[in-house]
Parts: structure tokens; sequence; C-alpha cells
């Protein structure tokens, strides 16, 4: 009886029905599928941590080292170490490994090393997860450079450096671990040991060191690294813990779940929406019967059982529909995961992860209708009999008399005024297309913010077209000086600043030692925007980190001291600003040039410059690269672009997806709304037609009264953006160090291009479905 | 005198269901005089709604043919159509049918705003004069929420009047009302066929019936009697006079 009821109604409102249907079912499809990637990445992520069994500590160090030290250190701690291995890295710079037609790979900024794989522990894996075995004259490439570069194995790469010249056979893919991510900045190609050892005899790298530490399952890792720097063993590089690369790993599979997330909840809204709309529409049709089932004694809960069951088999319906389709659409967003983290995705964990979905989405939807039902509690059957009642309005003052119109025709005038007096009935329209705007505009200024040259704000440097980076090598003093000599008398460069970063000892908040990367120079050329206070300026002060000031870091805030020891003293400093940086991990700091180097311990010299106007930043970027054979030249806009290049990549896929969303949902409500506000509008328009207006008289009422509502409905959701969306941005990037992101929206897309595409497709749709029917007897609705 | 409604074997059907039709209007001739105040009398069910929405052109015709002012409008394009109903039409309801959020002024002047060349301040003035003349002109900027049944049926009324129609079509328009408002629409409506304007009005009330001068009898779809009286001169005895003699007609022809 109740399958009767809901198949009666469903022809009675078939396009409301299969609307709210495709809704549904939507929502449950992506939450299905995002839930699957979660239990997919779970599960890979554990097996691909099984198999490259990655360090816990990793230490960075170039320059000598005693491994007799290091192997009384690991002793000493046994109870916290498992397995200790050093691995040694032949770094390569980028230019001097060639591949396919006379292409290299300088335009990198990642730092490329030669490895061999380790024995005990920290795996370089090829694809099926298995420890690479590389045999003489071949490599295995990381997956990102295989990507980036369009390499296939069998291909060949040649590494030419000094008087060294070999050409590898490309036999892998070489997934790794610790340096998947673009997030990384180094990464390892694999060869084999005796390749390995030419290499080395050539000295065709520079050479660096991986000191590494397997910890057991109760090791203190942060206990072991305080250790480590006490016993003054060699780290002249960054400290890094293993989490940080669990972290790297899933982030940006772990930003599509997010997205994917927040679209299906966003469809939930929608589909409840429509169901109220629905409802309100179809009240007034109903009241009558509700009164009379009232009237005849049939329990209030039986009625609403009527209207509930509907919705209860859509939901089942929707939700088994939707997540058998997951297990399809789920391999759209897999290709990220299934190179980088696991070839094979069978888990069996996705099957039972991803029905949350469905059950979540049901319980939605029916919570949902019940709530919307509880109105049939408020209509008497006597009160019901008489119709009218819910379109009652208190005694309002009279606002915009037919007379008050200066501008318009009369019709768009009662289309404009319509919205006005009824906004109950508009209010959901706006809602939506608010809704639509914010998800086409937010991805879209996300996308710009990151690809625009003040991105680099973020990114802990100043604004400037240009940068140079030297990364350490023996003769990165020497470059230094001849570089800075050569900006001087350059007279294309407007102006520069060179910045030394190297490694020191800070003090932590608990008078631990730890340690701390800090950029020296003068921070007054290429200014950086602080979030708070301002750069280091004088003798004695620092700037610290987003990541580095919070509680988690150093716990400081401006005006807080820091202790540092340089070269075996102690320098107190004052913290003058805090600023947002989402490179190195988070952890960065600035100090004015007198607190001075670290010798032992410099990591880099960066040296930012501006060109003067006229000069072509091209080859200006390549008459430095060629001068400086180790140096990386690039312009500000190509390095972040390549830092945050996987994600960029994603953002312009989202941008994408959310304007085919927004159109859709645009389109369709549209449509709906436009139909049920027609039928319920019936009589209203009887008595037009009877007056003398013609169908197309008061189509351009409801079609004048849509495009209002589309019009504030774009400039809600713009703004909306404007505030509502940097604030959700600045949450996501405060986990990656940067704690409040201002989005860059380009004018002419967010205010015009948007707006305009919306409003070109929607008043399609609008003047397509606002139709009045012609050719019915008007007698009709006057006689029901 | 010329006729401004011309029905020539008019035939209503309207579909119900498939194949089941029903046949409501029968081979219906009528000829309406220009000025001519006629009602519609018969029992429920007889077609005489249907009557007056056909040969006003609200309806669409099943066969046969509608001349208004001789004029052919059985197959008229939608937007012609509309263009008679708002310049040479008035109608009026049982239901009065104003529109919502619109005041009672407003109601009288949307139909004379919709014409593009509309003088403002004229229809004003007009709308202003109308419920003048119909005596509710305190109520013109109040809310249809704050005004009685037979007050609303005269800003009906006024609206219907507002772009100086031909002729008032009135479904029952005082079908429901007390007596007393009823008897002051009649009034209302006689004095506006006094000018010239040309009424038809349904109607179930035979002293409603009393004061046109023609009163039309239907059965079963087809008109069975006609009856032809003087005008209403105002004087309640000529009423209570044609009131008894319509009652004797209709009983006549089997009410
Ligand atoms: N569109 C329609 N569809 C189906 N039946 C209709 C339609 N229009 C009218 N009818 C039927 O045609 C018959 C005549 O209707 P009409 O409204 O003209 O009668 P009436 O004489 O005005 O009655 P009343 O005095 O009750 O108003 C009725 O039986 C009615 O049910
Ligand atoms: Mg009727």
């Amino acid at each position: 009886m109740f399958l009767k009821i809901v198949k009666n109604d469903f022809y009675r409102k078939k396009i409301t029905t299969v609307t709210v249907f495709v809704f549904i079912t939507m929502a449950v499809l992506l939450g299905a599928s995002a839930t699957n990637i979660v239990a997919n990445l779970i599960q890979s992520m554990s097996e691909l941590q099984e198999r490259a069994v990655p360090a816990d500590i990793t230490v960075m160090h170039a320059g000598e080292y005693d491994q007799a030290e290091i192997d009384q250190f690991a002793e000493k701690y046994r109870d916290h170490i498992v397995m200790q291995e050093t691995m040694d890295l032949q770094n390569i710079d980028g230019s001097n490994i060639h591949f396919g037609q006379n292409q290299t790979m300088a335009g990198t900024i990642q730092d490329i090393s030669f490895v061999v794989q380790n024995k005990k522990f920290d795996f370089i894996l090829d694809l099926d997860n298995e420890k690479l075995e590389v045999k003489e004259g071949k490599v295995a490439v990381p997956i990102y450079f295989m990507e980036q570069y369009d390499l296939k194995i069998g291909e060949t790469i040649t590494v030419k450096s000094g008087g060294y010249e070999k050409e590898f056979v490309i036999s892998d893919y070489a997934r790794d671990f610790e340096m998947n991510s673009s997030l990384t900045s180094s990464k390892r190609f694999v060869i084999n040991q005796n390749d390995y050892d030419e290499m080395l005899e050539m000295q065709a790298g520079e050479l660096e060191y991986l000191i590494e530490f397997k910890l057991n399952e109760n090791g203190d890792s942060q206990a072991v690294q305080a250790a480590y720097i006490k016993a003054g063993l060699p780290a002249n590089g960054p400290i890094v813990g293993g989490t940080i690369f669990l972290l790297f790993n899933a982030m940006s599979d772990a930003t599509v779940v997010m997205v994917i997330i927040l679209i299906s909840i966003l469809l939930i809204i929608i589909a409840s929406l429509c169901i109220r709309l629905t409802f309100l529409a179809t009240i007034d049709e109903d009241l009558r019967e509700i009164g009379v089932m009232k009237a005849i004694g049939i329990s209030k809960k039986d009625i609403k059982n009527v209207y509930l069951n509907k919705y209860r088999v859509m939901s089942v319906a929707a939700g088994i529909i939707g997540y058998l389709l997951s297990f399809v659409l789920v391999n759209l967003f897999n290709g990220n995961m299934r190179l980088y983290i696991s070839s094979e995705l069978s888990g069996n964990l996705k099957y039972l992860l991803s029905f949350i979905a469905p059950l979540f989405v049901y319980f939605m939807i029916v919570m949902y209708s019940k709530k919307i039902l509880k109105r049939i509690d408020k209509i008497s059957a006597v009160e019901a009999l008489r119709s009218d009642i819910m379109e009652h309005g208190k005694n309002r003052k009279y606002s915009f008399p037919l007379l008050k119109n200066k501008f318009f025709s009369i019709n768009i005038y009662m289309g404009l005024r319509d919205v006005w007096k009824r906004f109950k009935l508009y209010r959901l329209l706006f809602f939506i297309f608010a809704v639509c705007t914010f998800i086409v505009i937010l991805p879209l200024n996300m996308y710009n913010t990151v690809n625009s040259a003040g991105f680099s704000t973020y990114m802990g440097i100043g604004k400037s077209d240009m940068r140079i980076d030297l990364r350490r090598t023996d003769s990165i003093t020497e470059d230094n000086k001849k570089l800075q000599e050569e900006l001087k008398n350059d007279s294309d460069i407007e102006k520069y600043a060179a910045y030394i970063t190297s490694s020191y000892q800070v003090k932590n908040a608990d008078g631990s030692w730890d340690y701390i990367n800090i950029e020296i120079g003068d921070f007054s050329v290429f200014p950086l925007k602080y979030l708070e206070g301002r750069a280091p300026e004088g003798e004695g002060e620092i700037s610290l980190s987003f990541a580095n000031a919070a509680k988690h870091g150093l716990n400081k805030k401006v005006g807080d001291e820091v202790t540092v020891r340089v070269g075996g003293e102690e320098q107190i400093l004052s913290v003058t600003g805090i600023y947002q940086d989402i490179t190195n991990g988070g952890k960065t700091a600035k100090a004015h040039t007198s607190l001075g180097v670290n010798e032992e311990a410099v990591l880099w010299y960066i040296v930012s410059m501006d060109l003067a106007p006229g000069v072509n930043i091209r080859e200006k970027m390549d008459y430095y690269q060629n001068a400086y054979d180790s140096a990386q030249v690039n312009d500000i806009k190509e390095y972040t672009g390549q830092t945050l290049g996987n994600i960029i990549n994603q953002m312009s896929l989202i941008v994408i997806g959310g304007i085919a969303i927004a159109v859709i949902i645009a389109v369709l409500i549209t449509a709906l709304f436009l139909k049920m506000l027609l039928s319920k509008d019936m009589p209203r328009i009887a008595i037009m037609r009877s007056m003398g207006l013609t169908s197309k008289n008061i189509k351009h009422q409801y079609m004048a009264g849509t495009l209002l509502v589309l019009i504030l409905g774009i400039i809600f959701g713009v703004l909306a953006t404007n505030y509502l969306g940097e604030f959700l941005v600045s949450i996501a990037m405060s986990t990656m160090g940067a704690a409040k992101i201002e989005l860059v929206n380009i004018a002419w897309q967010t205010w015009l291009l948007c707006p305009l595409a919306l409003i070109v497709v929607v008043g399609y749709t609008i003047s397509v479905c606002c139709k009045v029917t012609e050719d019915d007897d008007l007698s009709v609705t006057f006689r029901s | 005198m010329t006729n401004i409604i011309e029905a020539l074997s008019v035939n209503k059907k309207v579909k119900l269901g498939k194949d089941n039709e029903l046949h409501i209007l029968k081979n219906i001739n009528l000829e309406i005089e220009e000025g001519e105040f006629v009602s519609v009398m018969g029992p429920s069910g007889s077609g005489k709604s249907t009557l007056l929405y056909n040969v006003s052109g609200m309806d669409r015709i099943t066969s046969g043919s509608v001349k208004f002012k001789g004029r052919e409008i059985g197959g008229l394009k939608e937007e012609e159509l509309a263009k008679i109903r708002l310049k040479n039409m008035g109608f009026i309801f049982q239901d009065i049918n104003l529109l919502k959020n619109l005041s009672l002024i407003d109601n009288v002047m949307f139909p004379a705003l919709v014409s593009k060349d509309a003088d403002k301040k004229a229809v004003h003035q007009k709308a202003k004069k109308l419920l003048e003349m119909t005596g509710i002109e305190m109520l013109a900027d109040h809310n249809i929420t704050q005004a009685s049944g037979g007050q609303l049926q005269r800003v009906g009324i006024c609206r219907a009047l507002i772009n100086n129609p031909d002729i008032i079509f009135g479904d029952e328009p005082t079908g429901a009302l007390d007596s007393k408002s009823t008897k002051e629409i009649m009034s209302i409506l006689a004095e506006i066929n006094k000018k010239g304007t040309t009424v038809m009005i349904v109607t179930h009330d035979v002293k409603v019936a009393a004061k046109t001068e023609r009163v039309l009898y239907m059965v079963d779809g087809n008109i069975v009697a006609q009856k032809k009286m003087r005008k209403y001169n105002g004087h309640p005895d000529d009423i209570k006079e044609k009131e008894e003699s319509i009652m004797k007609w209709l009983a006549e022809n089997g009410f």
C-alpha cells in the first residue's frame, strides 16, 4: 500500500522526484568515493611503509664525519635504536643530467642525488613495492621525474659532469617513501654499486650523507634527536622525523578527499532543500487531503509516514546505486595513489568504510524530511480545509507601489517586487546561486593565488622577479663572492639581495637544544608581508615562521626572546615578527646579518633580484644558469609553480570540476524551481491572463524575478568567497605553515567572467523553463 | 442595433481520459446586442460558466463560430485574444481573484499600466474616480486582507472597468456575497450598463436576474428558453414584479 502511494507520488511529480533522487545518488557516490580513497590510502600507505621500512630519524650532513662515533651512539641508545645505516648520496646538478633530445633537468628545483640501495632499511621500491635491484648500466628514476619529464622505461639518461660521462638505461620507476612528494625537495636516483663507485672515483657529484636511524616500537624520536645533537654528532643539515614523510605522501590525496567530501555535503544540503521546496510547493495541493485524512481520524504519524516513505525508498535506492557506482568512479581519483603509493589497491577495508556514506546520507535525508514534516502537526483539520492559511501575511507596510516605478516596464517591475514580497520562496534559489558562485570562484581564486607571483609571501620570500639558489658545493663561498661581484656590475639588475641560510642550535621551550635554519641578510630590499610585527632590521633581532613561532614549535610571540648558539657562543635575540612559510616543513627563521654565518653548517645561498624594466627575464636566467653551473636560476613564479606542482595541477582539476558542478546544480535547480513556482502560481497567472496579459508578459515577470535573484546570489557568493572563503582556506593552510592566506582575485574573472558565465547559462535555462502555457482553457484554473 | 457577440452553433467538448469526452455546450446560438444586460440561469452543471468563458474567448471553442464586434475570435492567436481582453473586456468572478501583494488601488490600476504608453497620472485619476464611484475610495491603499468580500468585489469591478471595456463578463459575481452587498453590486452594474457597457452575468439568484433585461435559461448544455424584459428603472415595485415573473417562467421551464 505504501509502495503504491510512493509510486503514485512519483508519477505526479516526476521531474522533482528524479532531481532529488539524482542529487542523493551523487552525494552517496561522492561520499562513498571519498571514504573509498581514505580506505585505500590507509591500507596502501601501511603496506608501503611495511615494505620501504622508512627511517624514523634522518640526519642530513655534508662533509666529513666519523662512522665509528655514530656506531657508538647507536650502541649507547640501543634501547631506542634498532638499526642504523648511513646512505651516501652523490648530488648531481639537474643541468648535468641529459635525456631525450638535448634536454636536461636543469629547470628543476629538486636536489638530485644518485644512491645505491640501502642494506637494512629505508628501501627504495619499484612499482610493485619490491626492493629495487638495479643492474649495471641501469638506473631507477624517481616517479616525480618520470612524470615531470615524461620518461619511459627503456629510455636513457646521460650524466655528464666534469670528466665523467655515462649513459644509463631507465629500468624502473623509483618509489621512494621518504622523498616521493614534490614537497620534499630532494629526489634519489638508484644505481648499481659498481656504477656508483665509478661515479665516486670520477668525482662526478658532491657528497652528502643521510645518517638514518630506525627506532623500535617504543623508541622516543624526540629524545634520540636531542641526544644526537647534544653528543655533537655530524648534522649540518636538517634533522627530519619520520612522520613528516607520511604526511607529505598522503597530502595530495587527502586534499582530494577533503574536496570531494565537501562537495558531497553540499549535495546533501541541496537535496534537502529540494525536498523542502517540493514540500512547500505541494503542501497547498495536499493541504486538503491532509486535512481530510486528519478529519477521518488517520493519525499524524501515519500521514507523515506516507510522505516519509517516499524519501526512505528514494534514499535506499540512491544509496545502493551510489555505493556501487563509487567503485567505478574512484578509479578516476586513484591515478596519483597508484603511481606514488601502491599499484594494487586491493584492500578490503574500502568495501566496509565506504558503506558509511550511504548510511550517513540516508539518515540525513530522513531526519531532514522528518523535520519538514513537523509542519503537518500544525495543520488542524479545520484549518486545512480553509485554504490559504499559509499565505496570510502580517499587515506589513505596503512597499513598492506600482506608481513608484520609474525605470522598468510594469512586467519587469512586477517580477522584481515579487522577489521582495515572497523572499521566503525565492530564498532557496538565492542560496543555491550563492553556493554555485562560491564553488566556482573559491577554487579559481585559490588557483590564482597559488599561481601568482605574490604567493611567494607564503613561502617566506619577498616578491622579486628572479632568484638564484646556490646549493652546498665545495666552491659555494667563492661562487657566492663571484656572483655578488657580477650582480653589482650588471646594469640589467635593478636591485638584489643575498641571503645565507645556515643551521644553528636553538633553545627549545623546555630548555633542550634543537636545530633551526636561520636565513640572514638584508630583508628590507624585498620586503615580506608579516603576519605580526616586522622584519629583523638591527642587531639581536630575529623573525620566526608561523610554524616555528607556534605552540608546538618554539612557542614565541613578538617581543619574546630566543636563545641561539652561534659558533659555541650563546646569543639572545628578540623576536620582531612572525611570517608565513610553507617551505621546509614550515619551520624557518630570519635574522639580521650581524648574527653571523654558521660557517660549518651553511645550507644554501639565495640571491633575489629585480630586473631593470625591459630586460628579458629568460635571457637573464639563461646567462646566470650558464655562468654558474651549480646554481639554480628560477623566476619566482616558476619556483612556486614547481614546489606546488601537484597541488596546482589538482587545483586546476578542482576549478574545472567546481565549474561543472556549479553549472549542473544551477541549471537543474533553476529548472526545478521555476517548474514548481509556475505550478504553484497557476491561479495568479490565470488571473493576470484574464486581465489581458499575454503569456509573454507573464514570462517576463518571472524571468525578471529569477534573474534578480541570480544577480543577488552571485553578488552574495562573491562576497562570501572573499570573506568566508579566505577564512576556510586559511584554516586548511595553517597546517602547512601559512596562517592567513589572502586570496588573489583577478577582478575581471571574479566580477565579470564567472558571473557572466553563470548569468548566461542560468539565464538561458530561465528563458527555456519559464513556460507559461498558452493554449489551455483559462477557466480550468478558476474552477479548481 | 449591432451585436457585440454573435455565437453560431458553438460546441464545447472536453476530454476526460483517453476516449471519454464530455459534451458541455451543444450547438449554442446566441446574440448579445451592444448595451444589453444579460443574465444566464440554470441548474448546476448545465454549462453556464462554460458558455460565458467560451463566448468571451477565455476558453477555446471546439467547433462553431464566435464573433466579437463582428470579428471572428474562435481561431485567434493567444496574443490577439489577450489584447482584446485587455482593451475591450472586463471580467469579474465569484472568487474576485485579486492579486495578492498588491494594494487595492494597484489591483485596479494594474491592467491599465500594462499598455506601454500608459499615462500614469491619468490612470491614477481614473482609478480613484472608479473607487469613489463604488464608494471605497478610503480603502485605496489597503491590503486585500483588510477589506470585506463586498468591498473586494467592488475593487474587482473597478479593475474590470479601468480600460473602458465594451463588455463585462461576470461568473456569479454575487455568489459569495450577502444580500446587502449583492444589492449594492447589482446597482453598480446597472449603473455601468446604463452608461453603455454591455454586461453578461451568470447567476443563481432570481433577484439578480430581475435587474437584467434578458434572462437565458440553460439546461444540459442548451439554451432552452429566453425571457426579455424591460430595463430596470430603479423602482422597488418594478423589481418585485419582475422577480415573480421570472420565478413563474422558470417553473414553466421545469426548474
Ligand atoms: N475542463 C473541464 N473538464 C471536465 N469537465 C468539465 C470541464 N469544464 C466543465 N466541465 C463540466 O461541464 C459541466 C458544466 O460545467 P459549468 O461549470 O459550465 O457548469 P455551471 O452551469 O457553471 O455550474 P455551476 O452552477 O455549478 O457553476 C459540469 O458538469 C462540469 O463538471
Ligand atoms: Mg459555474
